[in-house]
């Protein structure tokens, strides 16, 4: 059964027309990449989707249920992370201070200090910045922290919007290999990428979004073998 | 406007709490020196005594504020108002020529929630508004609820205002003490009912930094969007700050109107004032609630304490027999205001007792 199911989607921004009826489905436990150009409306999906650009027509279902119009806090706790386009980490409030706003909604603080040691555990460079303000971190670990910040709220699908936007290639590989893992631990990804060679080698399946539209869609490792992606994304003649 | 960046040095823990309750030794020092003071000093028996207590409402008046402005990031520049609502509310249900004539301890209930619900009134329709378009709003609200009450004369009694406003416990009597006399004879009743209050909000506000609550708000000004992916309703949190602040500052204004028995006239609630608590809160400190009462102890007593006491000083020297303003303190009083304030947001931007959070980022001792 999809986890998400988007059907005919249209947002847009007075008379701009971002998103022109786009569907897309995410499986169980299924990574998903939306790859495009600037401006193909890959962060207004995210956007509509959690409800902080409004949909003018179409549907969003998480779970079976409708989710079209809800708030975007209403949309966060039935359980879709959200780590959104620039990290948006809280650049002065500490890295544990971001990590405990991430689960805002877990009340117990026992679970609460056990996800942000998960969370932690994942991205090691974390704990050791634990007091440090998140504005001083580096851009790669800024990146990890929104991440993990997004993790903490134990989320069962999970929203990520250009996670190696700016950053060292050494690094966009630590992120991809955090990302890759989610699967296994049944949080299902949607992942939103410019560097679509990395994203579809990594997403069971992929999504191209050209001027608001869905153009393309098919398994990760087809669509990168296909010659329109290939000339279009990857950079390949 | 841009935020300079942050320095990378780790933030100073919190000071350790006594009690879990007052986060700082130094409050309760404070405090115990405050509540021994009147009995120290005969001085606060007179005037000096309802001076300082003006001294005591003016910081709940900016604890107010800084919820809005120094948690939440939201710019309020009508706090008067809100302080001139409870002020009113409070005389209309205790003053004689109304029906109402309840005790203070009620009446102070109804006005703050009152100025609660007014808050929230004014808070709703502005929820998108932020920054420099909130702040014009609330200026707005604030001239309006000025003009209010002076038009309003047949209510608020015009620019007279309404008195007398009889003070706490009238007609109460305690062990044979008639308490309304009490209140109406020594200023050190007033002293104590204020010094009381302010500990009660000081309280209030440390245990609101630690909820969930005062977390969100701190979110919320920090990054609307981020907090909303956090599950944090941005308008339940934002309509929770205008009206805690609003609350508060009713609370404040009730105060205000019973030690001076009368409401005074609108006037006492415009623009002028909003600006200086907002200048006390921004020089103690934005978020700090000892910084906030420092930048009140510090402006507002420069002007109801210092300024009087310097006056009458010159005089009894009889240094200035002609009276001419050049020679007097209060001729000057503005001019040095100004300048001390200037020589502080240039050498200390973060207030004089920052939170520790701006203190860490206007201090670059950084990498």
């Amino acid at each position: 059964m999809a986890i998400l199911e988007v059907r005919d989607l249209s947002a847009g921004y007075g008379p701009i027309r971002a998103l022109d009826g786009v569907s897309i489905d995410v499986g169980e436990g299924e990574t998903v990449a939306i790859i495009g150009a600037n401006g193909a409306g890959k962060t207004t999906l995210l956007m509509a989707i959690v409800g902080v650009v409004p949909a003018r027509s179409g549907s969003v279902a998480f779970q079976g249920r409708p989710i079209t119009g809800l708030p975007t806090h209403v949309v966060s706790r039935m359980g879709i992370g959200h780590a959104p386009e620039g990290r948006r980490i809280f650049p002065r409030l500490s890295v544990r201070e971001n990590l405990e706003l991430g689960g805002f909604t877990q009340t117990d603080r026992q679970a609460l200090k056990r996800d942000i040691d998960e969370a932690c555990g994942m991205f090691p460079v974390l704990g050791e910045r634990m007091a440090q303000m998140g504005g001083t971190l580096s851009g790669g670990e800024q990146q990890m922290l929104a991440l993990a910040r997004a993790l903490v709220g134990r989320p069962k699908l999970l929203l990520l919007d250009e996670p190696s936007l700016g950053l060292a290639p050494l690094i966009v590989e630590r992120i991809f290999d955090v990302i890759g893992s989610l699967a296994k631990r049944g949080i299902s990804v949607v992942l939103v990428e410019q560097n679509a060679r990395a994203a579809l080698r990594l997403a069971d399946r992929g999504y191209v979004l050209e001027t608001g539209r869905v153009t393309l869609t098919g398994p990760g490792a087809e669509l990168a073998h296909d010659r329109r992606v290939r000339e279009a994304y990857l950079g390949e003649g | 406007m841009a935020a300079p960046p942050p320095s990378a040095a780790p933030l100073p823990p919190r000071p350790a709490g006594v009690g879990g309750w007052l986060a700082s030794r130094w409050e309760l020092v404070a405090l115990v020196l405050l509540a021994a003071a009147p009995l120290c000093i005969p001085a606060l028996g007179g005037a000096l005594g309802g001076q300082v207590t003006t001294l005591f409402i003016y910081c709940i008046l900016a604890l107010a504020l800084n919820v809005m402005v120094g948690y939440t990031g939201l710019v309020h520049l009508g706090i008067a108002s809100f302080f001139g609502i409870g002020a009113y509310c409070l005389a209309i249900l205790t003053v004689p020529m109304y029906p109402f004539r309840i005790g203070f301890l009620p009446a102070a209930v109804v006005a703050v929630l009152v100025t609660a619900g007014t808050g929230l009134a004014l808070g709703a329709p502005t929820l998108r508004l932020r920054g420099d378009y909130l702040a014009i709003v609330t200026l707005g609200f604030g001239e309006v609820a000025k003009v209010t009450l002076r038009n309003l004369e047949q209510i608020t009694g015009g620019m007279k205002g309404l008195n007398p406003v009889p003070p706490p416990g009238a007609g109460v009597t305690v062990a044979g003490l008639d308490l309304g006399k009490a209140f109406a004879i020594d200023p050190r009743w007033f002293y104590y009912l204020s010094l009381l209050s302010l500990a009660g909000v000081v309280l209030a506000m440390r245990r609101l930094e630690t909820s969930r609550l005062g977390r969100a708000l701190v979110a919320v000004r920090e990054d609307e969007l981020a907090a909303q992916a956090m599950g944090i309703s941005a308008t339940r949190v934002k309509l929770s700050a205008f009206a805690m602040s609003s609350a508060v500052a009713g609370l404040a204004g009730c105060l205000y109107a019973a030690s001076l028995s009368t409401t005074a006239d609108p006037n006492a609630y415009d623009f002028n004032r909003s600006i200086m608590v907002l200048c006390a809160v921004i020089l103690g400190g934005l978020g700090s609630i000892p910084g906030t009462i420092l930048g009140v102890a510090i402006l507002v007593g420069f002007d109801t304490v210092l300024a009087p006491w310097a006056d009458s000083w010159i005089q009894q020297m009889n240094i200035n027999p002609s009276g001419s303003s050049a020679l007097s303190f209060s001729g000057w009083r503005l001019a040095i205001f100004g300048l001390a304030l200037v020589f502080v947001m240039r050498y200390r931007p973060e207030g004089l007792i920052p939170s520790r959070r701006l203190a860490a980022e206007l201090h670059e001792e950084g990498p």
